[in-house]
């Protein structure tokens, strides 16, 4: 595992932290101190609330650990540019408000996926694990409703593209992470909706929004997220695998704080360095 | 009950119901009493009978079957009688216990120390928990799990109403927790937790809380829930992530190229036909990452669209 040929200073060459999706990434607290850490590799999520409620900050730690991460792809679709544009430099494709480009990629994973379950089916196996040596491809959608409900006349494509990349994609190592402020039918089709198995609420102004993130019949059992302060950013109900809703606190990334790790995560995906992703932690230990 | 019916017609019917259902559980609670008075008497006293049988004649052991049989038949009548008491004793048991060694103690260290080491000791007893917030905290918590346990029997004997007998469910311990505290609660026939979602908002107010959230406790047994009281909102603080320490903040960054920075960032640079709606779905197709250079090519435009728009008009009104 030679390193770089290409690092001009030799002290002090960073090497990537070791992390891997398939690795627990910690998005915050709860309300009993306890970190909360969500496995994402073989999930969906789908994160909801009203404007400034801390979408962006939990699409920001999950984008951060992919980043951080060796075996893992970014592919990020944001409406707005700036939630996740910082982390263009560490991203496969970074899609704007432009949905022929989310098409293309969409279109891209899409084919990517077919190979993989071809490969799959080869190997007699049924998905794809930490030691297959391939990148989990991660995608992150950013204000989902600006591509699905509200440019242009593909809509419907970008939907149907996007729900068979959450039905399908989950075995072959490309989950979907998408955010919007409120995922109701005319945003996205119920169909795609359900797919995602976990749910983020942030701060709601109805019950019935907050059904809508959550699912229904939760803010009947006490779990909505209306009763979160409109100043306490970042707090959210999560369901994730206890299959009942947390309380919870995302951890919150400052901008420089995301520059710094944007530009170490650049560093050392820069070409060249990681072509194949190191199949075991003595790897690692080497190219240090 | 003949001045409530003619307020409402069905008012004294159920009025009437309720107090049949009262008098029916006073009746039982004597029924129950004389059943186990009967039945210890008879199992025991023959037990008893048939023992004393194989050491003496049968009528005597029948005798002292009887002797035997009736005054235990007694004590379990007694039991089952002042029940109503004894539970009430249990409810309060943690209270009178603590009640019972604070008055102790106070009698033991006023007789047997001078004035002021009491004082001090008393002093120091109380002003320490009293100082020290975390004592402090621990103790209030400690102290309001005491109290949510009596609230919510309050709730469940006052408005949940969950079978004829009126039985309360068993209500276990509690422990404190960040956000206020979490008790467990083993239900007795006629509740489920659906029921009890319904009442959330009472269980609340009943508690003196902000939210009450119910949950099961145990995946093999539904009677078995655990009630989350929160009172307290924890999670405002920042919360940090770790990811911060992991990166080398000495990494050589990469080269960029240098990001295209759009102008026409004020209303008056964009001009009005470029965000018609046939014109956005066009140019959503090819690529809008130059708003500057869209801008400047529709510079033109507007004025001759904008011209024909009364055009169109004066057509109409001729």
């Amino acid at each position: 595992m030679a390193t770089a040929t290409a690092s001009p200073s030799s002290a002090g060459v960073p090497v990537g932290p070791g992390l891997s999706m398939f690795d627990p990434i910690f998005i915050g607290i709860d309300e009993f101190g306890q970190p909360v850490y969500i496995t994402l590799a073989y999930r969906n999520l789908l994160a909801g609330g009203e404007p400034g409620g801390g979408k962006s900050g939990l699409l920001n730690c999950i984008a951060a650990h992919a980043a951080l991460s060796v075996d893992s792809r970014l592919v990020l679709l944001d409406g707005k540019l700036v939630e996740l544009g910082q982390w263009e430099d560490s991203a496969d494709a970074f899609i704007g408000p432009d949905i022929t480009a989310a098409l293309d990629v969409l279109r891209r994973l899409q084919v990517v996926m077919n190979n993989r379950y071809a490969w799959l089916r080869a190997h007699n196996r049924r998905k794809v694990t930490a030691l297959d040596g391939l990148s989990v491809i991660t995608v992150l959608v950013d204000e989902i409703a600006f591509y699905s409900a509200t440019v242009g006349s593909k809509q419907e494509e970008f939907v149907a593209l996007l729900r068979d990349l959450v039905a399908r994609g989950r075995a072959a190592g490309i989950p979907v992470v998408a955010a919007t402020q409120r995922p109701s039918f005319d945003i996205i089709p119920t169909s795609l909706r359900d797919l995602f198995g976990y749910r983020a609420a942030f701060r709601c102004t109805t019950p019935n929004s907050s059904n809508i993130v959550l699912g229904h019949g939760w803010a009947e059992q006490g779990y909505s997220a209306t009763d979160i302060a409109p100043t306490n950013q970042g707090a959210a109900y999560l369901i994730a695998e206890g299959g009942i809703p947390r309380r919870i606190k995302v951890a919150y990334l400052s901008d420089s704080q995301i520059a710094g790790i944007a530009d170490y995560a650049a560093w050392i995906r820069r070409p060249g360095t990681i072509t194949t992703p190191p199949s075991s932690p003595a790897d690692w230990g080497m190219a240090a | 009950m003949s001045k409530s019916s003619p307020r409402r017609p069905f008012g004294g019917r159920s009025n009437g119901t309720v107090t049949v259902i009262e008098a029916r559980v006073h009746r039982s609670s004597a029924r129950n009493a004389r059943l186990a008075f009967v039945m210890t008497a008879v199992i025991v006293g023959l037990l008893a009978a048939v023992v004393a049988a194989s050491y003496m004649h049968p009528i005597l052991a029948l005798f002292v079957g009887i002797g035997v049989g009736v005054p235990l038949g007694g004590i379990v009548w007694v039991l089952v009688r002042i029940w109503p008491v004894i539970r009430l004793l249990w409810w309060w048991t943690p209270e009178i216990g603590l009640a019972g060694l604070l008055l102790v103690g106070w009698v033991q260290l006023a007789s047997h120390t001078p004035t002021l080491v009491t004082l001090l000791v008393v002093a120091l007893v109380v002003g320490v928990p009293a100082g020290v917030p975390v004592i402090r905290r621990q103790i209030m918590a400690w102290g309001w799990c005491l109290v949510v346990r009596h609230r919510l029997r309050v709730c469940f004997a006052q408005f949940i109403i969950a079978n004829q007998s009126g039985s309360l469910p068993l209500i276990l311990w509690a422990t404190p927790t960040p956000v206020g505290e979490r008790v467990w609660v083993y239900l007795r026939p006629g509740l489920s937790v659906k029921d009890l979602e319904g009442r959330l908002d009472k269980i609340a107010v009943t508690c003196h809380a902000s939210t009450v959230l119910i949950e099961r406790a145990s995946d093999g047994n539904a009677a078995y829930v655990r009630f989350d009281i929160k009172r307290r909102e924890v999670l405002t603080a920042n919360v940090g992530s770790p990811l911060v320490d992991v990166i080398d903040p000495a990494t050589p960054t990469v080269e960029q190229a240098p990001p295209v920075v759009p102008t026409a960032l004020d209303l008056p640079d964009v001009q009005a036909p470029t965000i018609t709606l046939p014109k956005q779905q066009g140019t959503s197709g090819s690529k809008p990452a130059k708003p500057a250079a869209t801008a400047a090519a529709n510079g033109s435009k507007p004025a001759a669209a904008s011209s024909s728009v009364p055009d169109d008009d004066v057509s109409d009104w001729i």
